[in-house]
């Protein structure tokens, strides 16, 4: 089978693995009326899951591509690519999971994907800074992606914070030792920032040439700004408003995908071009990691909300 | 089989051809030629193309006239060497002297968009002191302008062509960002790169006239690496993708295939239009104003193939200084073998540069600057340079070519001075329209020498510092200047600071010939600038009524002025 | 080592159908493969004389030639450029007819047969003799040698090699690119549609 060949198996089963997930996710969705009997932690769990299963999704076909781009040139490249399959999948099965006790796999899945993503991160970093020109805007642009590793690093959090807060008896919610609502919120808070910052690098190297590359540093900014203040608050003032921005941020994720397979269809030779346009960008699993963030934030205003 | 190479004029019939839309054609406004328009403009190339544009937008009548075709890149640019030597004027002139220059692809276009459609995109400002460089550097001759009045046209030419800049450039004074981020630099680039920081040297991504990111309808730089010979996918930037369509907007016309053999004059000294072919006819536009935008060697040609009885060395040419200070740049470059795969057919062929000769005085025995670039020489082009200048052939010419995906290169852009002595001439013999050919005589003079030598030594140190083997240079010329210089002294220049003729005040220069020097920096954006620069001076002087533009037009534009005041 | 195939598997051809390949680059590579020029300006004698020089200057091996000296003749009977003439100089035509008689003269003169019959060897040490300017014909007064071989022969024979899909696959360029260009840039970092060495993994 020749490289492209191979190529085009790799995206249309990332493709089929993708609409499948969304599927199951959607299926089981919090449109859904609550139902009073699930404790506020098991519920907010499954959301940290979902979230987590988004970031891995994403993760999954990020890294494959951009690691396949890369020729897998280091062996250390395949990790990121188990590690969020293997946490897409412990993640999709905690979505589904109404036990309201932490999973001690699924967990450690978790936190072994986020570490998998600090050393990714360290290995981002050092590919940035040996190229010709060290730590140069080039370099950031061009070099490996530093807010990549950050998802799976995400992902691990929203992956463990789940089996944590599923796993602390009600009325006391706990993440790492920590009052969890006040955590959660500073965790996605900071996700949402850092997520931000790499759809910032990457529009200005776009030189926002359409006018809705700013939506990605407007509208998740916003949110982040939100959730910090509903974190830092004894209640939250602005719950409501919050979570419209944060539902209006998940849906961005989304919008963000499809501008990203206008964006790949706009290239040279368009989709017929595939093997060269789906690798040159912009990459189309990127922008859901705002839908995983938001999913997390309301997590976030749902334990807050508990008290 | 389909025609890819067009053998009939496109533009005409009031429709031009829609380059970026593949069949596609837009509405062109078409001009008597029994009335003057304001400018007839030969050549529309980085001079004519871009004074096309702006004088049309200001309110102008113009037609643009150019000898070559009106290509359609997307359907029309093949990704053959061969083939597209069409872009290329290929019509012979003759070359003398110590150092004969290399002409056709190496630096003459003919198309519509002039040599920008085959042109290397390379997008870099002049050292502000080269624009005096008589009075601040001690060499050669001042330019009539300031630089600062420059800076201003570099930013408008930088933005009207989205170049694709770093985001900080090492050298010059403060400058605005680039409009389109710099492209990622291809491995040819990094070896540069890697040489620069071993010497302690800075180096930089190339700006570049081919885009990062999507523009209207033209997509990024795919990297094909066929810049040279034709742009399929319109990222590039060149005056067909751009000025001209901003021409043709402005209510401008472009003949194509139409060949402007000589200038017409009256009695009382002015211009009155050009003589033309086109479809193997020979006619007339009438105009009140000529622009002479054919490049260094085609401009100066047809000014002395207007010569007359009453302009009998040809017109502006009283002085003697038309055809005179031709100017090339020196292209020297050095060759190496890389241990890792460079593939440098992937990508423009120069993507990064130091301009560290250009800023830096010391250690030089010699006047002037150069910059060096990064090279990706195709199959042909490549196998011509082993063969043609190193010299080899059979099996030592295939052992060199094995090693084509590992090779690396530096070659610069060196200037040169300009002296009397080399010029452009009519020779005896004819073209196809019975026009006497172009001779160009041309000889590298010491302080030329001392420049390539010191040049040839920095990149060799540069290439054994990343440890290439097989290390060897070759020498060549790039780009063309100097033979209708501006100047502030009619005794000594064939235009003013405004390109407007001396002897003939409706007859102007507008494009590289206007350069008096040239600088360690390709021309293409310095051209552009220079006609966006004539093109506002045009705009003030019909206001003023010092030119000869109808008097609708000139109260017009007073009133406009006016206005602001 | 020119023997050895040196991208083994790697053909530009193959890629005709893929989008590294428009329509005109289609077009202009079918036309130069399936229909080559008939000789049609060098004349019967000179013709050997030029097969020979092209089987020198470029060793093909095997079946699939590049024809190149049709290519040549080609160039001279359409009068196709280069855009330029030193001022010295004879026409490109008249400078291969004046290469052509002084090759052969100076071959029967050292070697004592004309340069087509030489054993390849022979013509090899006479075309080293032309590209040093150690010859001692009198046709050379005509044309100087390092000129014409340098200038002219290398320049037009190696043209025509290298803008033939069997000179991009002995090469390993990368051939056509429209509308598919290359994604990887980097250092030892090749497309899956790039020439791969021999003894590299894909």
């Amino acid at each position: 089978m020749s490289d492209d060949t191979k190529g085009g198996v790799v995206l249309a089963t990332l493709g089929i693995i993708s609409v499948g997930v969304l599927t199951v996710l959607a299926r089981r969705s919090s449109l859904r009326p609550a139902v009073q009997s699930i404790p506020t932690g098991t519920r907010a769990a499954r959301r940290l899951n979902k979230s987590s299963a988004l970031l891995s999704l994403s993760v999954l076909a990020d890294s494959s591509v951009e690691h396949y781009r890369g020729m897998f040139f280091n062996k250390a490249m395949f990790l990121p690519v188990i590690a969020s399959a293997a946490n897409l999948a412990s993640s999709l099965h905690g979505a589904h999971d109404e036990t309201p006790q932490g999973h001690r796999l699924r967990h450690a899945i978790a936190a072994i994907s986020g570490a998998i993503g600090v050393i990714g991160g360290g290995f981002h970093l050092y590919n940035v800074t040996k190229r010709e020109g060290g730590f140069s805007w080039q370099n950031l642009f061009y070099s490996a992606p530093l807010g990549a590793p950050y998802a799976l690093i995400l992902a691990g959090i929203m992956g463990t914070a789940a089996e944590h807060v599923r796993d602390s008896s009600e009325g006391r919610l706990r993440l790492f030792g920590l009052p969890a609502g006040p955590t959660l919120a500073a965790l996605t808070s900071g996700g949402l920032a850092g997520t931000v910052g790499e759809a910032a690098l990457l529009h200005f190297r776009g030189a926002f040439h359409d006018p809705f590359m700013f939506l990605p540093v407007t509208v998740p900014p916003v949110a982040a700004g939100l959730v910090a203040k509903a974190g830092a608050e004894r209640t939250p003032v602005w719950g409501s408003f919050t979570r419209a921005w944060l539902w209006l941020t998940a849906i961005l994720g989304f919008a963000g995908a499809g501008f990203h397979i206008y964006g790949v269809g706009r290239n040279m030779g368009g989709w017929r071009n595939w093997s060269q346009n789906v690798l040159a960008g912009p990459p189309i699993p990127a922008p859901p990691s705002f839908t995983g963030l938001a999913l997390a934030g309301l997590a976030a205003l749902d334990l807050l909300e508990a008290k | 089989m389909p025609d890819i190479v067009p053998s009939q004029p496109r533009g005409r019939d009031h429709r031009a051809p829609d380059v970026l839309r593949p069949g596609a054609w837009v509405p062109m406004r078409q001009y008597p030629e029994d009335e003057e328009v304001d400018f007839a403009i030969v050549g529309t190339g980085a001079g004519g193309g871009t004074l096309a544009a702006k004088l049309a937008e200001y309110g102008f009548s113009v037609v643009a006239f150019d000898a070559g075709p009106w290509f359609r890149p997307l359907e029309e640019f093949a990704s053959d060497e061969l083939e597209q030597e069409k872009l290329i004027w290929t019509d012979n002139r003759i070359v003398d002297g110590a150092n004969p220059v290399e002409l056709g692809h190496n630096n003459s276009g003919k198309a519509v968009g002039g040599s920008t459609v085959h042109f290397m995109m390379v997008s870099l400002r002049f050292r502000p002191e080269w624009f005096k460089s008589r009075s601040q550097l001690g060499y050669a001759v001042d330019w009539p302008v300031d630089w600062r009045e420059m800076w201003r046209y570099y930013d408008e030419v930088e933005d009207a062509l989205k170049i694709s800049g770093p985001v900080n450039y090492p050298w010059g004074p403060p400058r605005r960002r680039y409009p389109y981020r710099a492209h990622e630099v291809n491995a040819a680039g990094l070896v540069l790169a890697q040489g620069c920081e071993k010497l302690g040297i800075k180096w930089s991504p190339t700006p570049l006239a081919t885009i990062s990111a999507p523009r209207g309808l033209s997509p990024p730089c795919v990297y094909r690496g066929f810049c040279g010979f034709g742009c399929s996918t319109n990222a590039k930037q060149s005056a067909l993708v751009v000025w001209i369509p901003r021409a043709l907007r402005a209510g401008a016309e472009i003949r194509d295939l139409a060949m402007v053999g000589r200038i017409e004059t009256n009695r009382y000294g002015r211009v009155t239009g050009v003589h033309y072919q086109r479809e193997r006819e020979w006619r007339f536009q009438k105009a009140r104003n000529v622009v002479v935008a054919g490049y260094a060697i085609e401009s100066p040609r047809l000014l002395l193939n207007s010569a007359n009885a009453q302009f009998p060395d040809g017109l502006a040419n009283s002085n003697g200084v038309v055809g005179k200070y031709f100017l090339v740049q020196s292209n020297d470059a050095v060759w190496g073998v890389m241990d890792k795969e460079i593939r440098w057919y992937k990508g423009p062929p120069s993507m990064a540069v130091t301009e560290h000769w250009n800023y830096t005085d010391d250690g030089k025995d010699f006047f002037g600057g150069y910059a060096y670039m990064s090279q990706g020489p195709l199959a042909i082009e490549w196998a011509r340079s082993l063969a043609s200048v190193r010299g080899l052939w059979g099996k030592a010419l295939k052992d060199a070519m094995s090693q084509y995906i590992y090779q690396a290169g530096l070659k610069i852009c060196g200037e040169v001075l300009p002296r009397e002595a080399n010029r452009v001439e009519l020779a005896d013999q004819k073209d196809e329209y019975g026009l006497p050919i172009a001779k160009v005589t041309f000889s590298y003079c010491e302080n030329d020498q001392k420049l390539r030598h010191h040049a040839v030594r920095e990149m060799r140190r540069a290439m054994e510092a990343v440890n290439a083997k097989d290390i060897w240079d070759s020498e060549s010329t790039a780009h063309l200047g100097g033979t209708c210089r501006m100047g502030d002294d009619p005794g000594t220049s064939v235009v003013n600071a405004d390109g407007r003729s001396w002897e003939v005040p409706n007859l102007w220069v507008c494009d590289g010939s206007l350069m008096p020097t040239v600088g360690g920096v390709n021309p293409s954006l310095t051209i552009q600038a220079m006609s966006c620069r004539i093109a506002d001076r045009i705009k003030a002087m019909a206001a003023r009524g010092e030119l000869n533009a109808p008097a609708a037009l000139r109260s017009r534009t007073a009133h406009a002025v006016g206005a602001e005041i | 080592m020119s023997d050895r195939v040196r991208f083994p598997g790697y053909s530009t051809l193959a890629k005709r159908n893929t989008s590294s390949w428009n329509e005109a680059t289609r077009l202009v590579v079918d036309k130069r493969l399936y229909q080559p020029p008939a000789r049609c300006f060098f004349t019967e004698d000179e013709w050997p004389i030029l097969l020979a020089i092209c089987d020198r200057i470029i060793p093909q091996e095997g079946s699939d030639r590049v024809p190149i000296a049709n290519f040549v003749d080609q160039k001279m009977a359409e009068n196709l450029g280069d855009g330029y003439q030193q001022a010295d100089q004879p026409s490109m035509q008249e400078m291969w007819r004046r290469g052509l008689r002084a090759i052969n003269q100076e071959a029967k003169l050292r070697f004592g047969e004309t340069f087509a019959d030489l054993p390849g060897g022979r013509q090899d040490d006479v075309l080293h003799m032309v590209q040093r300017g150690d010859v001692r014909a009198p046709a050379w007064k005509e044309i100087p040698p390092e000129e014409f071989f340098k200038g002219r022969l290398l320049h037009d024979v190696v043209t025509f090699y290298y803008a033939h899909p069997r000179g991009w696959d002995e090469m390993g360029f990368g051939g056509p690119a429209s509308p598919r260009g290359y994604v990887r840039m980097g250092f030892d970092r090749y497309d899956p549609w790039d020439a791969v060495p021999a003894g590299q993994d894909r």
